[in-house]
């Protein structure tokens, strides 16, 4: 399924001291089957930006458009159903005495046979790695497997596009590999997912597409290598690296990843 | 935005204002005083004359009406509900009009029409008072008020101390219900449809873990203030001491003479 946001608007507490224009006119599009890198500083719009997905949030102007029809149209637990959406530390929001339960939760919320709930519970627990725990009190997990489970809770919906919202934060860097992997695995698989982050390492890894957000508007767009190499500001420190070293060496091509950057530099030395 | 500023909470309203800039001592002595004098006055015109005052209070606090309004309608619904049940079972005085099977007497409306006044300006009255004075200052103001209790082993201090953490997390628990509410919603949670149980029901994914967030957050503020040295209020100094001047005194004998006028009309 495709996404897409037409000139949406969001402001918070209108009409109060506080209210905020958190979106300002953003346009952009989740196609299907791609991972979509959102990126951009604290404050900027991103989370927001992710709960218009599934209209948890609705726009206070503007359109959310869902394979072309206006996403208002379809009932709110078919889209919600369609669009996972884990939020920030989304670990908070488990609740169930045991892993097993909590995944659950959602796939019973859509009305599915204890068969059908058992099943989806066991596959997303397996590609979250954690089948082990799914016994486990909630309670008893450490951080990094409280983020995966609660990822797995989403993921049990098996939604056509599951949108992380900075899902890494917080976890060791090992873990952090190990969930870029989920992300490649869903790719594979035809999900598209759409990953909000602070890491630009992380999301030049897995992304198609990236999306530079800055005071709630769309500061660049395009392939990692267009917003990287268009605007070295935002590229992480491997592209800022690998452009100096272009300056004088330019068939190093226009490396994004970190592995890709080490294979066009070895193969600069070799060759 | 600062932590506590009450987002969404409508309490405290940063503004430059003549009742902001009050001691907040002056400012809940003359809230005690219009209370008591609330419940001696005993005519409509008193009732209005008191409103009046308040209105001109609100003007000059600068904060917008529209904030104030926003906190009388959930206790508007209670007045309204307590006034027609005096108005349906007050037996005194002439009929006024009937209605089915009810008939409004004249002592009736007179009760309902005191009370429903009555409780919306203690109200308003309180409103004003939290919305000009930061949550910080109002607690200082209550401890220093109290704190003649404490030869009698009052916990003063300690009580103060309570209300300003309780009022400080408010908005911090309304944000993280929200979240939650939005994390669950997510996952298909459906807090609109169904029938009562099924909505309590409902709210046990939202309740489990706003409660085990509030605990852990009371234990980290308890590791955090001890860590910082905190040990209750024996011998304790503040950052910002409070001064009584001239003005505060001034405002308070006004806020004392407002229920008088009322009292007298
Ligand atoms: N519930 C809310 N009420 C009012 N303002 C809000 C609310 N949530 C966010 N904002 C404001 O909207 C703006 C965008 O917030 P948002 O959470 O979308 O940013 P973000 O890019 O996700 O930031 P971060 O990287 O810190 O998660 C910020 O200025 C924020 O203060
Ligand atoms: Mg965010």
């Amino acid at each position: 399924m495709r996404i897409s946001l037409e000139d949406v608007w969001h402001v918070y507490s209108p009409g109060t001291a506080f209210e905020t224009v958190a979106l300002r006119g953003v346009s952009l599009s989740v196609e299907p089957g791609e991972v979509l890198g959102i990126v951009g500083g604290t404050g900027s719009g991103k989370s927001t930006l992710a709960a218009h997905l599934n209209l948890l949030l609705r726009p206070t102007s503007g359109r959310v458009l869902v394979d072309g029809r206006d996403a208002l149209a379809l009932r709110k637990s078919e889209l919600r159903r369609r669009v996972g959406l884990v939020f920030q530390f989304p670990e908070q929001a488990l609740f169930a005495p045991s892993v097993e339960e909590d995944v659950a939760f959602a796939p019973r919320q859509m009305g599915l046979g204890p068969e059908a709930v058992e099943e989806r519970t066991a596959a997303a627990l397996g590609v979250l790695g954690i089948a082990h725990l799914a016994r486990r009190p909630t309670r008893a997990l450490s951080g990094g497997e409280q983020r995966r489970a609660a990822i797995a809770g989403t993921l049990a919906m098996r939604p056509q596009v599951l949108v992380l919202d900075e899902p890494t934060a917080g976890l060791d860097p090992f873990s952090r590999r190990e969930l870029l992997g989920v992300v490649r695995r869903l790719r594979e698989e035809g999900t598209s997912v759409v990953l909000v982050s602070h890491d630009l390492d992380e999301v030049a890894e897995v992304s198609d597409r990236l999306c530079v957000m800055e005071g709630g508007a769309v500061r660049a767009e395009g392939t990692p290598e267009e917003v990287f190499y268009g605007e070295l500001a935002l590229a992480p420190t491997t592209v800022r690296v690998a452009a100096r070293v272009r300056e004088s060496a330019p068939g190093l091509g226009r490396p994004v990843s970190y592995d890709e950057t080490l294979r066009s530099l070895r193969a600069l030395i070799g060759g | 935005m600062a932590p506590g500023a009450g987002r969404g909470t409508g309490q405290f309203y940063p503004a430059d204002s003549p009742l902001h800039a009050l001691d907040p001592r002056a400012k809940i002595l003359a809230v005690a005083a219009l209370v008591v004098g609330l419940f001696l006055v005993d005519s409509v015109a008193g009732f209005l004359a008191v409103g009046a005052a308040l209105l001109c209070l609100v003007q000059v606090s600068r904060v917008p009406p529209s904030t104030f309004l926003r906190l009388l309608r959930p206790v508007a619904v209670i007045v309204a509900f307590t006034a027609l049940f005096q108005v349906a079972f007050v037996r005194e005085g002439e009929v006024v009009f009937g209605l089915w099977v009810f008939q409004a007497h004249s002592e009736g409306l007179r009760l309902a029409a005191h009370l429903a006044l009555r409780i919306l300006l203690l109200v308003a009255a309180a409103a004003l008072l939290t919305a000009t004075t930061p949550p910080l200052s109002l607690s200082d103001g209550i401890e220093d008020l109290l704190s003649p209790l404490k030869r009698f082993r009052f916990p003063a201090h300690e009580i103060a101390m309570m209300m300003t953490i309780a009022l400080r997390f408010i908005p911090t628990l309304h944000e993280e219900a929200r979240k939650i509410i939005m994390a669950q919603a997510a996952r298909g949670a459906d807090f609109t449809e169904g029938g009562l149980i099924q909505r309590v029901r409902a709210l046990v994914p939202v309740l489990v873990p706003l409660t085990v967030g509030a605990f852990r957050r009371a234990d980290e503020l308890a590791e955090a203030m001890e860590s910082r040295g905190y040990r209750g209020g024996e011998g304790r100094t503040r950052y910002r001491e409070l001064s009584f001047r001239g003005r505060d005194a001034t405002a308070l004998c006004i806020a004392v003479l407002i229920p008088v006028g009322g009292i007298l009309l």
